[in-house]
């Protein structure tokens, strides 16, 4: 990509022939680089009300797809990444404290969120960092338990499944590698990635700390049998997997894993195959299930 | 969250909007049931765009994930006025859509880093829209009214994520047709949503 010295600089007129594109996403890094700094000068600022007027067009194409239901088990991972997200942006949370605060929740009635008013045309004002931060130290501490709660659920949903067919080692074994995901999440600089698969196979959490280790927690899995094992992978920008290791699964289809050296790089991405061996260098076998691993939301 | 410019005339704020808005507040403000109903309101449509796009159901679900992640940590950043928080929130979509397929094709440059990057979730622009409560059959007359070669340009642009050059490779038209073609697309479509839902 260009740097600012060898940006190309355009003319008003060559900015209204791309506006078209430009509005439509459908500009070069370098044209897009040139738009925007043409744009963003503040001579040119008021130059420009066909951006507005063709980009306010763009939104209604998207009324013209045909509709698809999403799979059912889409929210769920959804919720689950945010509670994740959640719990790593507030940090040092264990599985004990959220117990009980899980405990608490459920003798606390849910607070409802007071009514927010609708202003027609006026921008809404949204509360700043501060005084959200003031809302959240007040009088909704029932949210916030309610919150807990919640990533406790999600967090230890394979476990409950678990404890519901009376494999309560392997709960607890399960129990204990998310809580070390969520103890890696916790760790400034870390990065976080929820594991999904068709079907719901190899559905897990993954966390990346700031020194390159991953600690997996995963569920779903058919168990291995002879040498087949399960190779976890990790894909950085370049496209190239890179074996991470390999482990075996028993019977209650759940997997604790750890490895080193991955790069830190949010974006990265980490899948798992059942191969027929150890060793692979490469994947024989299609993809199980993978999550891209990103940093929260500072 | 920042102010907003001044919003176009032509779009005006409907109680949907209101209560969209209430929803990504309390999204700012962390709440998870929050996100729970914003995925509710617009699953649907936000799989659709994905599916459409990506034609992969797989790929189209981490997009829907990517997107709504996205809108979780990124709700403060919304700017009212820029658009409903729909069409913010589709915008999202359709952009990580468009950055999937294209990471995905060996033809086109690599995306830049920030790009490259869905925890930075680069925000899409987005503009007022041209009127609320658009239907699919205005719309799909708006487009139906266009050339050929017009409707074939905003689709390649928009569905296929090509960008104006690839337009002009794979159709064999020179840069500057294409860049015409998609400008007065847009604008005759803009003049068609106006009068048909004033």
């Amino acid at each position: 990509m260009n740097g600012p010295d060898s940006m190309r600089q355009l003319t008003c007129e060559e900015v209204r022939e791309m506006a078209g594109a430009f509005v439509l996403g459908a500009l070069d890094s370098a044209d897009l680089a040139a738009v925007r700094a043409h744009l963003a000068a503040p001579t040119h600022a008021d130059e420009h009300p066909e951006i507005a007027e063709l980009g306010g067009v763009v939104p209604a194409l998207a009324e013209v797809v045909p509709l698809v239901e999403p799979p059912a088990g889409l929210k769920d991972r959804i919720l689950a990444a945010a509670a994740a997200d959640l719990e790593a942006r507030k940090g040092g949370l264990t599985l004990g404290a959220a117990a009980t605060a899980a405990s608490a929740a459920a003798a606390t009635p849910a607070p409802v969120a007071g009514p927010v008013a609708p202003t027609a045309a006026a921008p809404i004002a949204f509360p700043t960092a501060e005084e959200r931060a003031a809302r959240r130290a007040g009088p909704r501490v029932g949210t916030w338990l309610l919150r807990i709660a919640a990533v406790l659920a999600i967090a230890v949903l394979g476990g409950w499944n678990l404890l519901l067919q009376n494999d309560l080692s392997a709960a607890r074994s399960y129990q204990q590698s998310v809580a070390a995901v969520l103890a890696a999440a916790a760790q400034p600089g870390s990065l976080t990635a929820v594991l999904a698969g068709e079907g719901g196979a190899g559905a897990g959490l993954a966390a990346v700390d700031s020194a390159g280790n991953v600690a997996m927690a995963i569920r779903n899995l058919t168990p291995t049998s002879g040498t087949s094992v399960y190779e976890a992978w990790v894909i950085a920008r370049d496209g190239v997997p890179v074996p991470l290791g390999g482990f075996q699964v028993g019977k209650d289809g759940t997997a604790s894993f750890h490895a080193s050296g991955l790069p830190t790089a949010s974006g990265i991405v980490l899948a798992l195959t059942l191969e027929p061996g150890p060793g692979a260098t490469t994947p024989t076998a299609p993809i199980i299930s993978k999550g891209v691993a990103s940093a929260p939301a500072g | 969250m920042t102010s907003a410019d001044q919003p176009l005339p032509l779009r005006t704020s409907s109680p949907v909007d209101a209560a969209d808005r209430a929803v990504l507040l309390r999204i700012a403000d962390g709440e998870l049931a929050a996100l729970e109903d914003l995925y509710d309101r617009y699953k649907t449509m936000a799989y659709s765009i994905a599916y459409r796009i990506t034609n992969d159901a797989t790929l189209a679900e981490d997009v829907v994930q990517d997107a709504f992640l996205g809108a979780w940590r990124n709700a403060a950043r919304y700017v009212d006025g820029r658009g409903s928080v729909k069409t913010w929130l589709l915008s999202i979509v359709h952009h990580r859509a468009i950055d999937a397929i294209r990471r995905r094709r060996p033809t086109t440059e690599l995306p830049d880093v920030e790009a490259a990057l869905p925890s930075a979730l680069t925000l899409p622009d987005v503009w007022a829209e041209v009127s609320a409560g658009l239907d699919a059959e205005l719309v799909r007359s708006a487009l139906d009214a266009l050339s050929d070669v017009q409707r074939e340009a905003l689709e390649l642009a928009y569905f296929n994520g090509l960008t104006q050059g690839e337009i002009s490779e794979r159709t064999g038209t020179p840069l500057g047709t294409v860049k015409s073609r998609m400008r007065l697309g847009l604008l005759a479509m803009r003049r068609t949503l106006e009068v048909g839902s004033s």
